[in-house]
């Protein structure tokens, strides 16, 4: 009854700033960054991999209210580098990470393609899921074609 | 310091069928693996039937039993964030928009790093068979001293899909979806509050443009896989918002102003090129 719309927890609204930053005025190199409309997916990871980083003295993330769609994110650097700038490389960081494995996993599909084993592309089951007949069936989606070919 | 820093990722799939995929993931820390997880549960966006309306219903059922029966039905969900502009959504606004039935996801079979507590009767190893990844490890001796500097390392997942998309597709996209939270927590700490971030495109899944998204064109971590036409991020409204078809049925103004309905408008359905203008940099 009270419970929040659900698309609040993933929707900015109109003007929401998706970050704020707020410094802290009694640790030195040190500063809350609210993330709004993230969850621990993007909490956790990130606190992981500012860990990991040597400049980081701290870091920690809280999800203050489960019903409250934003997460909190504490830094505390060496003072080599900002807060703000080191969250914004461990992203970098990430998404390099994410790349790679991206790459990775695209390898490694085709090889299972390539083998035959009933891939896992809609095109290499042999059924035709979109019930067309003819030429444009679904494989065609497998053939590195996209939607305004139909 | 990690010991899985200076690593690369590592993945080894051990099966791949029509609507699942085994594979094991190494060389990454448990936070990472975990957002993958939940990012391929809750975060993906695909098609359903969201809207019911019932003119007559001469069956034993209820409506809204047959309205919800019919929103489960996975419906192909292909390129849907490219190709279409409405009734998409993801699993955080229900449940029935995951693409995924279950996703099964277990590291450190031998319970080595004591990550939990087995309870048991009499004895332990009789009462908690070993599971099928055990065989991928190395048996802890029995005398072997717990390492507390240990971190988990490969991680086990399986991933089974509905049917509304592939097993494949379900992976490439999750890491597709990371990349773009991450893009996008990025663009909002370098846009300070001087520069108007454009909120509304900013959103969810913040599908930018594909071609020419910043995060993706000519940076050092750019996959050229991003701008395919089968891993783009193609079109970009927010999905399921009251913008959609849900607007025209429950009068509410339409913030998008666009058409309201099936999409009827000139541009309606099969995202038309138009679209792509709105995305981050015309």
């Amino acid at each position: 009854m009270n419970a929040p719309a659900r698309h609040e927890s993933y929707v900015l609204e109109d003007g929401e700033k998706p970050v704020e930053l707020i410094e802290d005025t009694k640790i030195p190199n040190a500063a809350t960054i609210k993330i709004v409309k993230q969850d621990h997916t993007l909490g956790n990871m990130l606190r992981a991999q500012l860990l990991a980083m040597p400049e980081i003295l701290f870091a920690g993330y809280k999800v203050p209210h489960p019903l409250h769609p934003y997460f909190l994110i504490k830094i505390q650097t060496d003072g080599t580098k900002t807060p703000q700038a080191v969250l914004e490389q461990a992203c970098t960081k990430l998404i390099g990470t994410m790349s790679s494995l991206e790459t990775k996993f695209k390898r490694e599909f085709s090889y299972k393609d390539i083998e035959g084993t009933s891939g896992g592309v809609t095109a290499s089951t042999g059924e035709d899921p979109y019930g067309t007949v003819g030429g444009t069936g679904g494989g065609a989606w497998g053939r590195g074609r996209d939607y305004l070919d139909f | 310091m990690q010991s899985n820093e200076d690593l690369e990722p590592t993945v080894r799939i051990r099966e791949l069928k029509k609507d699942r995929v085994n594979f094991v993931l190494g060389n990454v820390d448990l936070a990472f693996a975990n957002s993958l997880r939940r990012v391929m549960m809750a975060d993906i966006p695909t098609v359903a039937i969201d809207m019911v309306e019932i003119e007559t219903n001469t069956t034993v059922l209820p409506d809204e039993f047959i309205a919800h029966r019919l929103g489960m039905i996975p419906l192909i969900s292909t390129n849907c964030d490219e190709a279409m502009r409405y009734t998409r959504g993801i699993a955080k606004e229900h449940a029935k928009f995951s693409p995924c039935s279950a996703v099964s996801f277990e590291y450190d079979p031998y319970n080595k790093l004591r990550h939990t507590t087995y309870w048991y009767e009499t004895d332990i190893k009789g009462e908690w068979p070993l599971s099928e990844n055990a065989k991928e490890e190395e048996a802890p001796r029995d005398d072997e001293p717990f390492d507390f500097n240990a971190k988990p390392n490969k991680f086990y997942f399986e991933v089974e899909t509905d049917g509304s998309l592939g097993p494949q597709e379900v992976v490439m996209k999750g890491l597709a979806e990371l990349q773009t939270k991450l893009a996008n927590l990025i663009l909002g700490l370098k846009s300070g509050p001087e520069h108007d971030m454009v909120a509304n495109d900013v959103t969810v899944n913040g599908h930018g443009p594909a071609i020419d998204n910043p995060w993706t064109g000519g940076a050092t971590w750019t996959s050229p896989a991003n701008t395919s036409a089968t891993t783009g991020w193609g079109g970009s409204t927010s999905p399921s918002r009251g913008g959609g078809a849900s607007s025209s049925w429950s009068s509410q103004p339409t913030p998008s102003g666009g058409g309201g309905g099936w999409g009827t408008g000139a541009n309606a359905g099969w995202g038309s090129p138009e679209r792509r203008s709105n995305g981050w940099n015309v």
